[in-house]
C-alpha cells in the first residue's frame, strides 16, 4: 500500500489546536489507560504516528478520532507531556475539514475572522428576508394583543413563512451534512480495499446509529468522574433535540397567539428544554473558563464560538417568550428578530461546517467501524 | 591590553532556557564594561541579516567581537566572516563560553560574568580564578557507607592514609548489600561486597563512624574542619558481643530498613546478620525506653555488664582533613505516587526493591514469593505464613522515570535489573510466565545485550508497550498494555506486580550540598565540576563525587567512579598541593586580578 508524506500536515494540525504531540516516543501508555480502546480500535498511539509522519490520506481513512471522547486519562498520565487528548481533538477538527467538500469549514477552522465575518453576514441577510416578510408593530398596541393579553405573534411573524424558511434551511444543511458523510463513507469504506463490506453488515449495524445519536453510550464508557459530564452533555441533547423538534417539526403547534397555562406542553416542554440547555451552557463554559478538565483546558475559538451562540440564542429565545406572554408587542418583535440572527447563523455554520457536525459524524463513524469490522472477521 | 578596542559582546542564548539562566543580568553587567559598546541578540543579527550588522560595526566602530553563551562557538566563523567583509582583523572574533567552564546553571552567574570579562579584555580565565594552591592535610573524609564509599575508602587506605568513613545508618554497605544478584553476570552481590566490608572494619587505616552524620564543614581545600555527630548507638561497640539476647526479648518491632520494609525488626538491632560493624544498636524513634522511659528489658537481659546505656547521648566530634568524597548514594522512586498502579493498594503490586528482598534466599521467606499482609499491629509485611507460588508475573518498566510528571531522566539500571530479576524468578518459578512491559530496552554495558538476549531466549515474554495500569476486576489483577510490535491491546491476568522503581537523589543530598558548598542539580544530583574531562570532581577543591549521588549508574561504574575519586584524592596527597578552586568568588575578587593582568 502506498502511503504519501505530508508535510503542511504538521502546520495545519497546529491551527486546529493540536499541542506538543511530536514529543510522543510511542511508549503505548495512552492505548493502554484508554476505558475505549480495544484490539480493533488503538487510539491515540496510533493516530499520533500518523501526525508525527504526516500520512494525510491515512489519516482522511482513520475512524479512531471519532472513537475517542476525550475523558483526558492519556493526556494526565502521558509520560511525555504529548497531549495525546487534544491530538485527538484536533484530529476531528481537521477531519471535518477534510470531509468538508466546499473548504468552509478549513476557513472556519483555520481563521477566526471568517467565522465572525460568516455569522455577521449571514446575521444581516436573516434581518433583511424577516424586516421584508414581517409586519413591525405599529400604531395601536392593543391591536396586537389577544383576549388572554398574550402578544399576536403570527400578526407580524406568521408562522407559516418562519416554518417555510426553517424547512428551507435544514434542507440546505442536511444536503451538505449528508454529502459529507456520504465523503466520510467513500474514504473510509469504499477507499479501503482490504475488506469488503456487504450489505447484510449495513443492515446489521443500522441500529447503532440513533442509539449513538441518542444516547451516545459509549461516552459513559469513560471513567467515573467522567460520567457528570456524559449526564450534563446527555441533557444538553435532549434539551436541544426537543427544541429542534418543536420548532423545525411543528411550529404552527409551538407559536401560538393563545398563551397556554404553564402545564401545557407546549410552555412545559420549552421549560424543561431551555433549563437544560443553560445548564450544559453554563456547565462547559465554567469547565472551559476553569480549565477544569483535560479536555477543556484548550479551547479552539470555534469551542468558544458554540457555547457563545447557544447561549444567545437560548437567551433570546426565553426573552422573546417572556415578551409575548406579557403583551409587549415591540420587544416581541425585536428579540425574535435578534433570536433568529443568532440563531440561524448557529446552525448554518456549526452543524454542517464546525463543531456540531459531530452530531452526524460521531455515530457513523461507531457506524462504519462495526460494519468494518463484521466484514474483517468473515475474512 | 589594548585599550584603543572597542568590543562588541553578541549573546548566544540557546540551550540556556531549561536551566533558568539569566541572561538579562549578563547583558546589564557587559554593558557596564567600559570598553563594550554595542550589545547584540544573535536571534536579532540572524533576523535583520548580514548586512545589518556590517554597518552597525562599522557605525560604531567596532574592531573587536566577543560572542558569549553556552555553548556559543557555532557563530564564530559566521560572525568571522563578517569582521573581514567590515575590513577588520577576523581574527578578532573571541569566546566567551559557558560550558567550557561549567557555568551552566543559573548558580554559575558570576563565573559567567567573569568569563564574559575574561574574554573582553583578552585575560586567562584559568589564571583569574587560579587562587592558587594550598597544601593538603593527608586525613579524608567519605561520606556514605554504599560500595562507593566502601570503595574509594579501602583505595585510600591501601596507600596508608587516614581515611574517616562516616555512615548514616547501623552498618555500611547501602542498597548492595540489599541485592541477591548482580547483573550481567548474575553474580551474588553479598559475595563481592561483604568481603570488601569486612576489610573496612579491619583495616587499621581506616576510621569507621557508623550511626554518624555529617554537621558542619569549615576551612577551604585541603584543610576542612569537619563536624560529625556521632549519633547515641546506645550499645557500647567494644562490649557487645553480639548474642542477639536484646532483641529476642525487644518488645518493640518497627520495619526494617534492610528488608525494604518487607519484614520486621526489633527496636534493638542489628541491621543484617553481615553488618559492619556486627554490633546492635537502638532505634530511638521507637524504642519504649527512649520514648516513655519505661522498659529496659533489653539492659536486663544483656549479659555483657555495661554493654546497653539506654540514656546515652550523641556525641559531636571534629576532625581535619584534607579531602572529602561524598558518596550518599540514592533512594528508589515512592511508587505510591503512581496511583494507576495500585502500589500500595492491591497486596500483590510490589517494587522492584521489595523483590529483590523476597527472593534472596536469606531474605523475609527465604527466597520465596508471598503475599503482603496486614499483621495485627497494622504493618504490611510479607509473612512466611503467606507464600504463594504466582503463575503469571508482570515487570513493568520505567515506573517514576523518563516521566515528565515526575522524574525525566533516564534511571538507567531499571532494565537490566528488571531481566535480572526476571531471570530469578523464571529460575525458582519455572512454570510462571513472566512479562516484561518496556519502552525501550537500554542495554547499554558491556555484555549487556548478550544478557537481554539470553533473557529473552530463557522465555520471559518481552513486550514493548508501556503497561499504563493495574486493576483488579473480581479477584483477578488485570496489567492493561498496548503491544505495540503486535498491534494489539493485552489484558494479563497477573498474580505479582513488580515495578521497576526509578531512582532518585537522596533525601540528605540538599542537606549535603548546603554543608559541603557544593551545588546539585534540578533532579537533585550532585554537580560535577566536568562532565567528561573531570567527572568526580566538584566545584570546590578537594571534593568529590562518586557513585549514584553523582547520577544515576550501576555498580560497576560506581565503583569505577569512586576509584577515580579516590585516585583525585591520592593525587593531592602525593603533591601535598592541592588547588584551591573555589564554588563562590566574588566579583569585584577577580575584576581586580582582571585589570592587574
Amino acid at each position: 500500500m502506498n502511503a504519501r508524506v505530508n508535510l503542511n500536515v504538521k502546520k495545519d494540525l497546529l491551527k486546529y489546536g493540536a499541542k506538543d504531540w511530536n514529543e510522543c516516543f510511542h511508549c503505548g501508555n495512552c492505548t493502554a489507560i484508554c476505558p475505549l480502546t480495544d484490539d480493533n480500535s488503538l487510539f491515540p498511539r496510533r493516530a499520533i504516528r500518523l501526525a508525527q509522519m504526516g500520512l494525510k490520506d491515512k489519516i482522511k481513512e482513520n475512524v479512531v478520532p471519532w472513537l475517542c471522547y476525550y475523558c483526558g486519562d492519556c493526556s494526565k498520565t502521558c509520560p511525555r507531556n504529548a497531549n495525546p487528548g487534544e491530538l485527538m481533538m484536533s484530529l476531528r477538527r481537521y477531519l471535518i475539514s477534510l470531509y468538508d467538500w466546499t473548504g468552509i469549514s478549513r476557513l472556519v477552522y483555520t481563521s477566526k475572522k471568517f467565522e465572525l465575518i460568516a455569522i455577521v453576514v449571514i446575521a444581516i441577510f436573516v434581518m433583511i428576508l424577516y424586516i421584508n416578510f414581517t409586519v413591525y408593530p405599529a400604531g395601536d398596541p392593543n391591536k396586537w394583543l389577544g383576549e388572554d393579553g398574550g402578544v399576536l405573534i403570527n400578526n407580524m411573524a406568521h408562522w407559516r413563512k418562519i416554518h417555510l424558511a426553517d424547512l428551507i434551511m435544514a434542507g440546505l444543511l442536511s444536503f451538505f451534512l449528508i454529502t459529507n458523510i456520504i465523503n466520510m463513507w467513500y474514504h473510509m469504506i469504499l477507499k479501503d480495499k482490504t475488506v469488503k463490506v456487504n450489505i447484510l453488515d449495513y443492515i446489521k449495524g443500522l441500529y447503532l446509529l440513533p442509539l449513538h445519536f441518542i444516547t451516545q453510550k459509549r461516552f459513559s464508557k469513560c471513567d467515573e468522574s467522567v460520567k457528570t459530564y456524559w449526564y450534563i452533555h446527555l441533557l444538553l441533547v435532549i434539551g436541544y433535540v426537543t427544541m429542534f423538534t418543536m420548532i423545525v417539526g411543528f411550529l404552527e403547534w409551538f407559536q401560538t397567539d393563545k398563551v397556554h397555562p404553564f402545564w401545557h406542553p407546549q410552555r412545559l416542554f420549552g421549560y424543561i428544554a431551555t433549563v437544560f440547555l443553560f445548564l450544559g451552557i453554563i456547565y462547559f463554559y465554567y469547565n472551559r473558563r476553569k480549565k477544569l478538565r483535560e479536555n477543556s483546558k484548550y479551547s479552539h475559538h470555534t469551542d468558544w464560538a458554540f457555547l457563545v451562540l447557544l447561549f444567545l440564542t437560548v437567551l433570546t429565545g426565553i426573552l422573546m417568550h417572556y415578551f409575548r406572554i406579557s403583551g409587549m408587542p415591540k420587544l416581541t418583535y425585536i428579540t425574535y428578530l435578534l433570536h433568529l440572527m443568532i440563531a440561524v447563523p448557529m446552525l448554518v455554520i456549526e452543524v454542517p461546517f464546525s463543531k456540531w457536525s459531530h452530531l452526524a459524524y460521531r455515530p457513523f463513524a461507531i457506524y462504519f467501524s462495526y460494519i468494518k469490522n463484521l466484514a474483517y472477521k468473515r475474512k | 591590553m589594548n585599550y584603543s578596542d572597542n568590543v562588541g559582546v553578541v549573546f548566544v542564548n540557546e540551550g540556556a532556557e531549561n536551566n533558568g539562566f539569566n541572561f538579562n543580568e549578563l547583558k546589564e553587567y557587559a554593558r557596564k564594561l567600559n570598553k563594550v559598546t554595542s550589545i547584540w541578540d544573535i536571534q536579532e543579527i540572524l533576523q535583520k541579516g548580514k548586512k545589518w550588522i556590517i554597518s552597525e560595526i562599522k557605525e560604531k566602530n567596532i574592531n573587536k567581537l566577543v560572542i558569549a553563551g553556552i555553548e556559543p562557538g557555532f557563530y564564530k566563523t559566521f560572525l568571522a566572516n563578517v569582521m573581514l567583509e567590515c575590513g577588520n582583523n577576523p581574527e578578532k572574533v573571541y569566546l566567551a563560553s559557558f560550558s567550557e567552564y561549567a557555568a551552566t546553571t543559573k548558580n554559575d552567574i558570576d563565573k559567567a560574568k567573569t568569563i564574559i570579562a575574561c574574554a573582553v579584555y583578552n585575560a586567562d580565565y584559568e589564571k583569574i580564578v587560579d587562587f592558587g594552591e594550598n597544601s593538603v592535610n593527608t586525613n579524608t573524609l567519605v561520606i556514605g557507607g554504599g560500595i562507593a564509599g566502601i570503595q574509594a575508602s579501602l583505595e585510600i587506605a591501601a596507600s596508608k592514609n587516614k581515611v574517616y568513613l562516616v555512615e548514616k545508618s547501623g552498618t555500611i554497605g547501602g542498597h548492595m548489600a540489599m541485592f541477591d544478584k548482580t547483573f550481567p553476570t548474575l553474580d551474588c552481590a553479598a559475595c563481592i561486597l561483604t568481603p570488601k566490608m569486612v576489610e573496612v572494619g579491619q583495616n587499621p587505616y581506616i576510621e569507621l563512624m557508623t550511626y554518624s552524620e555529617v554537621l558542619e564543614v569549615n576551612g577551604e581545600p585541603g584543610n576542612y574542619q569537619v563536624k560529625i555527630l556521632k549519633k547515641a548507638r546506645r550499645v557500647d561497640l567494644a562490649k557487645c558481643i553480639g548474642c542477639g539476647q536484646c532483641a529476642e526479648k525487644c518488645p518493640t518491632r518497627t520495619p526494617s530498613e534492610f528488608d525494604a520494609g518487607t519484614k520486621l525488626r526489633k527496636a534493638i538491632y542489628i541491621p543484617f546478620p553481615q553488618a559492619v560493624p556486627n554490633k546492635y544498636l537502638i532505634d530511638e524513634k521507637v524504642c519504649t525506653y527512649v520514648q516513655t522511659g519505661k522498659c529496659g528489658i533489653c539492659v536486663k537481659f544483656c549479659p555483657v555488664p555495661g554493654c546497653i546505656n539506654l540514656d546515652e547521648k550523641d556525641k559531636i566530634v571534629e576532625i581535619t582533613v584534607g579531602n572529602i568524597i561524598v558518596a550518599i548514594g540514592y533512594k528508589v522512586f515512592d511508587a505510591r505516587k503512581i496511583e494507576q498502579y495500585g502500589y500500595g493498594k492491591y497486596p500483590e503490586v510490589i517494587t522492584s526493591l521489595e523483590l529483590e528482598r523476597l527472593i534472596n534466599a536469606s531474605g523475609p521467606t527465604g527466597g520465596k514469593i508471598a503475599r503482603r499482609v496486614q499483621d495485627k499491629k497494622g504493618f504490611w509485611i510479607f509473612s512466611p505464613d503467606e507464600i504463594y507460588e504466582p503463575k503469571s508475573i508482570a515487570i513493568i518498566h520505567c515506573i517514576g522515570s523518563r516521566d515528565e510528571n515526575y522524574n525525566k531522566y533516564c534511571s538507567k539500571v531499571c532494565c537490566m535489573y528488571s531481566l535480572k530479576l526476571a531471570h530469578l524468578l523464571k529460575e525458582k518459578l519455572h512454570d510462571s510466565e513472566v512479562t516484561e512491559y518496556y519502552i525501550d530496552m537500554r542495554a547499554f554495558g558491556k555484555g549487556y545485550e548478550e544478557f537481554y538476549n539470553r533473557i529473552k531466549n530463557e522465555g520471559v515474554n518481552i513486550v514493548r508497550g508501556k503497561a499504563a495500569k493495574v486493576e483488579k476486576i473480581g479477584n483477578d489483577l488485570i496489567v492493561r498494555a498496548e503491544d505495540i510490535e503486535n498491534g494489539k491491546i493485552i489484558e494479563q491476568k497477573v498474580d505479582l506486580v513488580v515495578l521497576a522503581v526509578g531512582l532518585e537523589a537522596s533525601e540528605d543530598a540538599k542537606k549535603i550540598a548546603q554543608i559541603l558548598g557544593i551545588s546539585v542539580d534540578e533532579n537533585g544530583f550532585f554537580n560535577e565540576f566536568n562532565n567528561i574531562s573531570e567527572p568526580v570532581d566538584t566545584h570546590k577543591g578537594g571534593i568529590y563525587v562518586a557513585g549514584l549521588c553523582q547520577g544515576p549508574k550501576d555498580i560497576p561504574d560506581s565503583v569505577a567512579q569512586a576509584s577515580a575519586a579516590a585516585a583525585r584524592v591520592l593525587q593531592s596527597i602525593a603533591k601535598q598541593k592541592i588547588n584551591n578552586r573555589k564554588q563562590n568568588f566574588s566579583i569585584s575578587e577577580v575584576e581586580a586580578k582582571i585589570f592587574n593582568a
